[in-house]
């Protein structure tokens, strides 16, 4: 760490806004991402302003009528290990175990992940298609955004010097099949190559998938909702789900995988996707 | 909030030990305990939390200490590997690792006894993708993983118990 | 695994390693772990270009910065590094010669300091063109990495730099006529591989202290595989007589061939000159271990074979362009090592190999388990696969036709005996465990294609003689203690492979002692423990081993000597065990080893004897220098051959690869530890699937290494390794061998990549040419539709 920081742990949240006032700071969760970008001098913050002191943060609820909070400081782990999330909302479970190493999800969080605003966000996808909102706190109170208005480009979010993201909620529980996929190098811990999170629901004909990793922020695929509801065959569902995917990303080569193996594997994982969560009653 | 100097007190129990410290903001948890506690058990195999070599147990729960603060383990309880060991009794898990050659080189085993050990005490009878589950995040480049997880293997079908924390 | 026990106490027992303790505990010492008084950290400027003239280093502001108490640029270096060619600089000096490469270096009160002053040090850079190829290298006018290169010092008579080129060596195999050969083959088959460089990533990065103390002395403690080598690297280098320079090294996280040479080491020693003499500790972060420390040279190799209708194969033409980074290092001697195995096992009677080593603007290339032989075996395995179906002859059954046998003539000329391995054993033995039954229809392919997975088999063999110098010579001493237990001193260093429990094994078995009394002190310390060369190559339990071997037969035979002056008898008479020296017809007429380790005091006062300390020592025997122009020689002090047969399951919509199974046999002559054996070949085998699987550097177009990082570049985790692996040994006696043991350690990486692309073509019917073998290209081979997929 090649600049020396300032270490702030405030105790309730008018401190811990009033320190992220100042230009240099920034604040700290898990800081599995913050503290690997300040290692390799990507970042270097003036303070860090420590927010697992405020213990409101940590609060994971879950109601069927009201849908589910999770708040900044609620660890992957913990998420995961939510019995209620895990039945309810699987495809954020399955995201969260998808992330890192064991140890690692023990310090990183949701709210980390996504503010983190990795294009390959493992969160993000899942929280696209349960149209999960920021709730956002500042000097003035509190603001909301859907989290397609949060995320804004590559490492880069709405959230304005001064606020702090309090928690996601998730407004109300949606019905229907859902799962989350992720195409990586190897079994182990890796970074997406392509990820994408759906949801489908038969009786309403809802279909929304959200594709990663192959854009500056994911993407949500529109006008496919209708497509389930007047679908006989779901091969044929998936295939045009899938050709429709092709259209809507935008993938780069990187020293990961190429362009193109990242479209092909869209559409392979797509399909994949449309068939687990439209097959079956 | 003033701020004059860039230095954390922190009050952390390590080992079953309590340490008053001061340090710089920036110390890692990993730095500080083998720089300041001179505990060199805990590895830093690549300072990033990819690897697993720093690995310890920060209130019953095993993170990668090189990207945890010094600052945020105030009021904490840690264990590194040198904990252990009890009154000159290895582990079963230490024990089980010898035994079964689940160590060549010993650079990752701290950490990887450390995940290894988190995984039995919150999991009696894990089954070997639960095993693989709580060690992929600590890489070996000797053993091929197949010996390590025998070891872990051994300790959950013998009779010793793997001894909660205390 | 070992068939039987030969009526020994503890060789061929799976004893327990002895350094379980230190290491399960924490309490083991790496030099990572080090801290010597006073002193101070070192972190390095290093080049952002793969080739660039460096044009100024402005260093005085890092001078001034706080706690900073050294700085050091290339330019006041006049020294030389090399192994074999002096080609390298400690920093560099006029050119930066690969992205990554150090040009100055800081010493400071604190990392945090020394980290920050390199901030502070501005260099001025004239970007050169590159060149990243090593076929583009050998151009007429490819830009020159070593435009001095005629006025390098280097190894007479078994190097040979090629002034005004980028290659510091080649070598040459001819045995028999090629041209004759080709003639009489009815088919000739040309193929052609790559693989990239690789890095061992051992789990310690390197790391290293040294210490410039008052008298043109020096201490050094560092991570390394041999503490002898430093010390004369060290001393060639700086002009400091051998017995100034003190090198210890503790425990080793990992070295792999990487740390076999010299590294880190002069540059904390000019450090700390210039600081004054304090000591100075340069450990590489993870980046600077990918970046700026040696990696595997890439291989490109070439083959054009003749076989006849009945499966001989009757020529072989190879041509191996050896990626060996800007300097030479260990790389020339892989470029000959591998040359003289170059054919694989094989009875080919009309061989010509050329192996260039080439310069390019990388990172350079070292030594890594298997010394070459994994890069030119996956081209061997695969081209043996692809002659065979080229022939309509079953692959298996295509090996078992021109494998060494007793009788064979090796491409160098070496007469295989009884005494060596049996590669075919070994190759009977994977297949079996396979279940081997030939490669698959088309039809069934296209069978299984439809369920969108596929299966496949596929076999690779290998072999490996340690490389190393003819000379090759390693010691051991045993000193007793007053209580009858024995130290065991040797510079062998364990640095994972367990082999000083088998030297404790063999020393214990020697002595007729229990294990437990068979002490080894961890450290190797140029000051204390005796002369190895270096622990590589797979030789040290055969050769240390041996020497073991000797010193405690020289400890039994000083113990007869008092003893039979105190039992009155002639040494004849005299047997040991038991921890004492007994009279052969009078058994209880004895004494115990403990009153005679320090000499015998008898009753009235007098001492006779001594302080019983043994010595032994082992020099590879017999072996010779390749003639430079055909490569006849004796080069190897004993082959171990091996296989691997694997079963895979093939994703073909994303080109996922699963190992079912990889079952692996080899020749060891005789299994000393059964459990160590196993503890190699699974951690080679594994270590191999990363080469096979995952593992490359991946460069700029401008040389720049984009994936120097756990994140970017991946190793196998636990949830990566195969379903199912088996370990077979075959033990053919190895005459010259401790107990007729030959050495295993480098040997199950190899092969491995070999293995699992002879399984693809199984599985898909499509010919892979490039390593890695990842999702990726083979998603692209199925893609393609073709055959044969090249990228």
């Amino acid at each position: 760490m090649i600049k020396p920081f300032f270490y702030l742990k405030p105790r309730t949240l008018e401190e811990a806004l009033d320190a992220l006032q100042s230009d240099g700071a920034r604040a700290l969760a898990g800081g599995t991402d913050l503290l690997v970008e300040i290692r390799n001098g990507e970042r270097r913050p003036e303070t860090l302003v420590d927010i697992k002191g405020l213990k409101d943060l940590e609060d994971l609820t879950f109601d069927p009528q009201k849908g589910a909070t999770i708040g900044a400081g609620v660890s992957l782990n913990v998420l995961i290990d939510n019995a209620q999330v895990r039945k309810h909302l699987p495809v954020l479970s399955e995201a969260a175990f998808s992330i890192a190493t064991y140890q690692l999800r023990n310090r990183a969080t949701l709210v980390g992940n996504f503010c983190n605003a990795s294009p390959a966000a493992d969160m993000a996808p899942a929280l696209y298609i349960l149209g999960a909102e920021v709730v956002i706190a500042n000097a003035e109170g509190q603001r909301r955004l859907p989290i397609h208005e949060f995320l804004t480009g590559v490492k880069q979010t709405a959230l304005k010097q001064g606020e702090l993201v309090l928690r996601v909620e998730i407004p109300r529980l949606p019905k229907g099949k859902m799962a989350f996929l992720k195409k990586q190098r190897i079994k182990g811990h890796d970074l997406a190559l392509v990820n994408m999170a759906g949801l489908a629901d038969r009786p309403t004909g809802a279909l929304r998938i959200c594709i990663g990793a192959c854009a500056v922020t994911p993407v949500l695929l529109s006008d496919i909702g209708s497509l389930y509801k007047d679908a006989k065959d779901v091969e044929k569902l998936a295939e045009r789900v899938a050709e429709l995917s092709g259209t809507a990303i935008s993938p780069i080569d990187d020293v990961r995988c190429s362009k193109e193996y990242r479209e092909d594997m869209v559409r392979v994982f797509v399909k994949r996707l449309v068939r687990q969560i439209c097959s079956g009653g | 909030m003033k701020r004059e100097n860039n230095s954390v007190k922190i009050t952390v129990t390590v080992n079953g030990i309590e340490y008053r410290e001061t340090v710089p903001a920036h110390t890692t948890l990993l730095q500080f305990l083998r720089e300041k506690l001179l505990l060199t058990g805990t590895k830093e195999g690549c300072g990033i939390g990819e690897c697993g070599a720093c690995t310890v147990i920060m209130n019953g729960k095993s993170v990668a200490s090189c990207l945890v603060l010094a600052a945020e383990v105030d009021g904490a309880q840690v264990r590194t590997v040198e904990g252990e060991m009890r009154d000159g009794e290895l582990s079963a898990l230490q024990k089980a690792f010898i035994e079964h050659g689940a160590t060549q080189c010993g650079f990752c085993t701290p950490g990887m006894i450390m995940s290894a050990q988190e995984l039995l005490e919150r999991n009696s009878n894990p089954s070997r993708e639960e095993i693989v589950e709580a060690i992929a995040g600590n890489l070996c480049r000797c053993t091929g993983y197949e010996p390590i997880v025998e070891a872990i293997e051994a300790v959950i079908t013998s009779k010793d118990s793997p001894r909660r924390s205390t | 695994m070992a068939e039987t026990n030969d009526g020994y106490t503890y060789i061929g027992k799976s004893v327990t390693r002895r350094d379980g303790v230190e290491k399960v505990t924490g309490s083991a010492l790496f030099t990572h772990d080090l801290v010597v008084q006073g002193m101070l950290y070192a972190k390095t400027v290093r080049s952002p270009y793969a080739y660039a003239r460096i044009k100024s280093i402005d260093t005085r502001e890092a001078e001034k910065w706080p706690g900073v108490r050294a700085v050091v640029k290339g330019k006041e270096l006049s020294y030389k590094v090399g192994l074999y060619v002096l080609d390298k600089d400690i920093l560099a000096k006029d050119y930066a010669r690969y992205q990554g490469e150090a040009v100055a270096a800081v010493a400071a009160d604190s990392e945090l300091a020394a980290e920050q002053a390199c901030e502070k040090i501005k260099v001025e850079w004239e970007p050169l063109q590159p060149v990243l190829d090593p076929k583009e290298a050998l151009k007429e006018n490819a830009p020159r990495v070593h435009p001095d290169l005629e006025h390098y010092g280097y190894m007479k008579g078994v190097f040979f730099p090629k002034p005004g080129t980028n290659i510091p060596h080649q070598q040459k195999i001819r045995k028999g006529d090629v041209g004759e050969g080709f003639r009489q083959a009815d088919a000739v088959v040309e193929t052609r591989f790559y693989n990239p460089p690789v890095q061992h990533v051992p789990i310690e990065t390197h790391v290293s202290i040294a210490q410039a103390l008052p008298g043109g002395k020096v201490q050094i403690w560092t991570s390394a595989q041999s503490p002898y080598t430093v010390r004369n690297l060290f001393s060639v280098c700086f002009g400091i007589p051998h017995q100034n320079i003190r090198v210890k090294v503790p425990y080793v996280g990992g070295g792999f061939g990487g740390k076999a040479g010299i590294h880190l080491e002069p540059l904390c020693y000019v450090l700390s000159r210039k600081a004054g003499g304090r000591p100075v500790k340069l450990t590489m972060t993870r980046e600077e271990e990918f970046n700026t420390m040696p990696s595997r040279q890439g291989l490109y190799s070439e083959f054009k074979t003749g076989a006849t209708k009945d499966g001989k194969i009757v020529a072989l033409q190879v041509r191996y362009y050896w990626d060996a980074g800007a300097y030479a290092d260990y790389g020339v001697n892989i470029g000959r090592a591998a040359a003289y195995a170059g054919a694989g096992p094989y009875e080919v009677p009309n061989c010509s190999i050329d192996s260039y080593v080439v310069y390019t603007n990388k990172v350079f290339g070292t030594a890594y388990r298997g010394f070459g032989h994994l890069e030119v075996l996956w081209g061997i395995e695969r081209n043996m696969d692809i002659v065979a179906r080229t022939i309509g002859l079953d692959p298996v059954e295509f090996r078992m036709r021109n494998v060494l046998r007793p009788g064979s003539v090796t491409i160098t000329g070496e007469r295989i005996t009884e005494h060596h391995g049996r590669v075919d054993k070994c190759l009977q033995a994977v297949a079996k465990e396979i279940g081997w039954k030939g490669y698959k229809t088309e039809q069934q392919r296209e069978e299984e294609k439809r369920s969108g997975k596929v299966r496949g088999k596929g076999i690779a063999l290998l072999h490996k003689a340690p490389a190393m110098p003819t000379f090759t010579s390693t010691g051991v001493v045993l000193k007793f203690n007053e209580n009858g237990t024995v130290d065991l001193m040797t510079s062998l260093v364990d640095y994972g492979q367990g082999t000083y429990t088998t030297l404790a094994q063999i020393a214990a078995e020697e002595l007729k002692i229990p294990l437990e009394k068979i002490n080894i002190p961890w450290d190797s310390d140029t000051s204390f423990t005796p002369y190895d060369w270096q622990t590589v190559a797979s030789k040290g339990a055969f050769m240390s081993g041996n020497a073991t071997i000797m010193a405690a037969r020289d400890c039994l035979r000083q113990l007869k000597e008092t003893a039979s002056q105190v039992l009155r008898c002639p040494v004849e008479e005299l047997e040991c065990g038991s921890e004492r020296v007994f009279l052969r017809h009078q058994p209880d007429t004895a004494i115990q080893y403990k009153d005679l380790a320090y000499g015998y005091v008898y009753p009235n006062g007098n001492a006779i004897g001594g302080p019983v300390i043994g010595r032994g020592q082992y020099i590879a025997q017999g072996l010779t220098n390749l003639d430079p122009e055909t490569g006849q020689g004796l080069p190897a002090l004993d082959w171990t051959y091996g296989a691997h047969g694997m079963e895979i399951e093939v994703d073909t919509e994303t080109g996922d690869v699963e190992v079912l199974k990889i079952a692996s046999s080899f020749d060891v002559g005789k299994v000393l530890n059964e459990a160590l054996v196993r503890g190699q070949i699974i951690g080679g085998v594994v270590q191999g699937l990363g080469s096979a699987m995952t593992e490359e550097f991946r460069f700029s177009k401008e040389g720049k290494l984009e994936n120097p990082g756990l994140v970017d570049y991946k190793i196998l985790t636990a949830k990566d390794i195969p379903r199912k692996m088996t370990q077979h040994v075959v033990e053919t006696p190895q005459t010259d061998g401790p107990y007729g043991a030959r050495g295993v350690a480098e040997h199950p990486m190899i092969s491995v990549p070999s293995a699992l692309g002879n399984a693809l073509y199984d599985a898909l019917g499509i010919d892979y040419f490039r390593l890695p073998l990842n999702a990726e290209r083979i998603y692209f081979g199925i893609k393609s539709g073709k055959k044969e997929h090249h990228g």
